[in-house]
């Protein structure tokens, strides 16, 4: 139990020292950048190949439901509401979670376990400012553009479901798709990803930041990342949801 | 192409694991270990996200209904989407999160410091020892799991309906568990245990294959999650297609 709360604390603390390392000058520009083009390089297709399936499900179990009442043409509306409001902001968060942040924490951990950060701060370059706040950053930007990725591939799996293999009409579809939908759902949808990209990123870069223990030690920061993150997202999620659709 | 090699690595993988221990006993005593841990492991961490699942099912499908004065569908919409898609694939997305990256880094590290190469050493077949145990034991604990998660995301769905939306519990039971049904659940579980298989093959290949170091380690680590993720929503799909299409 102290230890539980000992290392909340130790969070608190990097939490802190990343923040005021993010709102003071110098910024690593460059990093930032590199890092929001890699991080969302590398997880377009898993998001993609995530999203496109479960739109078909929804599609499949949604016509299942509506058939009994005759009211198929309802259909895209609850595509569009279920993928734009929560599916795709929680699953493509999920698969940063699992494709970004893990790599973050296994690259800074065994940076960590190979003494290279200790190095870099022997010769007086922060650490913090150098590798964590362009990451952090990075993944604030990049979650919403992933997300917008995540709602394209929702709709289109959505689509090839229900028009592609059960033959609905396509306009009907196209016509029915926005009407229970609001630009706010998106406004939504990208504030959700930001913060849990702010949350994925502070949690994966501590994990990594303050790995010990070998090459051991660096599958357990990657680990622990993965499931924190996810934890710490899914309840900031009901928060965010409450406040905004609640 | 890389990918297409990797694919068929996995495949050649499951059946050389299948050519010499389909048939064998699992190595004694493992298998009911390996169960242990990796149900009591995931329990946690299970509880605390089909909490949230089940609350913003609720809150979400309250919402979507309101313009068409549905209020009262909540409850059907929470047991048809949190049986039928979203609590076996949650379950499956943390299994893979924490027993399955256990399984990764374990191997991985395994891996690094040549102990895959001593058992071949002392002619005990790493596949056998290694992958059997954690097989059986996840195939064995997730269909539990995965009823936990439905209860627990009805659980919280039911308080969220009733305390901060102000619905009322008899509607929304009488709903639920009017649309719910045996299918659904024996659905649920064969899922989850395809889900489980995946789960092992993916995380125990992506342990074999890594490469020596802590950068292998981290990178056999975070592989397994992402692909294991992948696969069982694309194979939700099917599975669903199959079932109920």
């Amino acid at each position: 139990m102290s230890e539980t709360l000992a290392s909340l604390g130790r969070f608190g603390q990097f939490l802190g020292r990343v923040a005021w390392r993010c709102l003071t000058p110098p910024w690593n520009g460059a990093d930032f950048f590199r890092h929001t083009w890699t991080v969302s390089i590398r997880c377009l297709g898993p998001v993609v190949a995530v999203t496109f399936p479960f739109g078909m499900v929804i599609g499949l179990q949604g016509l299942a439901i509506f058939d009994l009442f005759g009211a198929q043409r309802l259909l895209p509306s609850l595509i569009s509401v279920a993928v734009l409001r929560e599916l795709s902001p929680v699953l493509a968060s999920v698969l940063v979670a699992a494709q970004a942040g893990s790599s973050y924490a296994a690259e800074l951990g065994s940076m960590r376990i190979k003494e290279e950060l200790d190095a870099t701060e022997i010769m007086a370059v922060d650490g913090l400012r150098w590798h964590v706040v362009p990451r952090v950053a990075a993944l604030i930007l990049a979650c919403p553009i992933l997300n917008t990725v995540g709602n394209l591939a929702g709709l289109a799996g959505g689509y090839t479901m229900a028009v592609g293999i059960q033959g609905e009409p396509s306009g009907v579809f196209i016509a029915n798709l926005w009407v229970f939908t609001q630009p706010g759902d998106l406004v939504a949808g990208v504030i959700k990803t930001a913060a849990f990209g702010a949350i994925i990123g502070l949690i994966a870069c501590y994990h990594g930041f303050c790995a010990t223990g070998g090459a051991a030690g660096v599958g357990r920061a990657v680990n622990d990342t993965v499931v924190r993150a996810t934890l710490a997202f899914f309840a900031a999620n009901y928060l965010l949801t409450s406040a905004m659709f609640g | 192409m890389n990918a297409l090699a990797w694919l068929g690595g996995l495949v050649w993988f499951v059946w050389d694991w299948a050519r010499v221990s389909l048939l064998r006993r699992p190595p004694p005593g493992a298998t009911l270990a390996e169960a242990y841990r990796i149900g009591v492991q995931s329990l946690p961490v299970l509880l605390t996200i089909s909490l949230f699942v089940g609350t913003n099912l609720a809150l979400q499908g309250f919402k979507a209904f309101q313009p068409l004065g549905g209020q009262r569908l909540v409850g059907m919409f929470v047991a048809m989407a949190g049986v039928r898609e979203l609590a076996p694939l949650i379950a499956a997305a943390m299994v893979a999160a924490k027993a399955g990256t256990e399984m990764a880094s374990q191997i991985a590290v395994m891996r690094t410091r040549e102990q895959i190469e001593a058992l071949e050493v002392m002619a005990v077949n790493p596949m056998w020892f290694l992958v059997t145990p954690r097989l059986y034991g996840i195939v064995l604990v997730m269909p539990a799991l995965t009823l936990i998660s439905i209860f627990v995301t009805l659980l919280s769905s039911l308080s969220v309906s009733v305390f901060q939306l102000g619905l009322n519990a008899a509607t929304f039971l009488e709903f639920a568990t009017g649309s719910i049904r045996v299918y659904d659940l024996l659905a649920a579980e064969i899922k989850a245990m395809v889900f489980a298989v995946i789960i092992c093959f993916v995380s125990c290949y992506c342990g074999f294959v890594s490469t020596k170091g802590p950068e292998g380690v981290g990178a056999a680590t975070n592989r397994a999650v992402v692909v294991s993720c992948i696969a069982c929503v694309s194979f939700n799909y099917l599975v669903s297609q199959v079932l109920y299409g």
